[in-house]
């Protein structure tokens, strides 16, 4: 049935999605993240990608979690000289995770969440009104 | 003669096919919003095919040679010839709100599409007397 094939498309859909909000959440998690040791890395923000996938067996065009890649920009710097991690200036690496831009992309992944929500009800609907046709 | 021979529920199918075809790929547009280069496809809509006949006179079939031939024997009922239909790309980039709009016209149709083909389901039931 071809309402299947719609309902597996947006279930795609709503995996990626919860893909991508796990990695939000990590990066929330860890907004004070500093490094254990004097020169060591705080945590650098992931970013989710999307990829289109071909299923030859549902001949369409799935969408997975691509590769998880970092975010290159600079680290914030606080000074702090009595924290552990701090330089010989007294500054310490903040990981580069700004909470506004990670909430406002957990927005976006929820409004993209709830639309797949969406499409399932409606091929759902759909599936019920053909089954009906028996009924009557 | 099956059921599905009949012109009008033959269209009806065809559009029920065309609606489905059309939910999957608002499936696909909808869970690839957020892939880069992504880009959004519909179906064209239906075309109204004048070679289709929308209203056939029945006329008796001839089984045998020997029986008597009907004055309009010419016009009689045939198989839809619905050929499949093409898949456009549309807008740059995928609009969640405007492939909402799509999904519940989509099925707002299909229902109507559905509610005929069970309606005309009651007509025939009725002309054999099952009610």
């Amino acid at each position: 049935m071809d309402f299947m094939k719609s309902i597996a498309i947006a279930a795609s859909g709503l995996r990626a999605q919860a893909g991508r909000m796990r990695i939000i959440s990590e990066n929330i998690a860890n907004a004070d993240s500093t490094a254990q040791a004097v020169g060591g890395e705080p945590y650098r923000r992931k970013m989710a990608t999307f990829t289109t996938e071909m299923d030859r067996a549902l001949d369409a065009q799935l969408v997975g979690l691509g590769r998880v890649k970092t975010d290159p920009s600079d680290f914030r710097i606080k000074h702090e000289p009595g924290h552990p991690a701090a330089d010989a200036n007294g500054n310490v690496q903040y990981p580069n995770v700004n909470s506004l831009v990670e909430m406002t992309d957990l927005r976006e992944a929820q409004r993209s969440y709830e639309a797949n929500i969406n499409v399932i009800g409606a091929s759902r609907r759909m599936i019920q009104r053909t089954i009906e046709i028996l009924k009557s | 003669m099956a059921i599905t021979d009949l012109p009008l529920f033959s269209m009806l199918r065809t559009r029920m096919q065309w609606h489905q075809e059309r939910q999957r790929l608002l499936a696909e547009n909808v869970s690839n919003s957020d892939t880069q280069g992504y880009r959004p496809r519909d179906l064209t809509p239906l075309q109204f095919d004048r070679k289709t006949p929308t209203t056939t006179t029945i006329a008796l079939e001839r089984t045998e040679a020997g029986h008597i031939a009907s004055s309009n024997a010419s016009s009689s009922l045939q198989a839809s010839r619905f050929g499949g239909y093409n898949v456009r790309a549309s807008g740059a980039a995928v609009n969640l709100e405007d492939e909402m709009i799509k999904v519940a016209a989509n099925q707002m149709d299909y229902q109507a599409a559905t509610t005929l083909y069970t309606k005309s389901l009651g007509l025939i039931k009725i002309a054999i007397g099952k009610r």
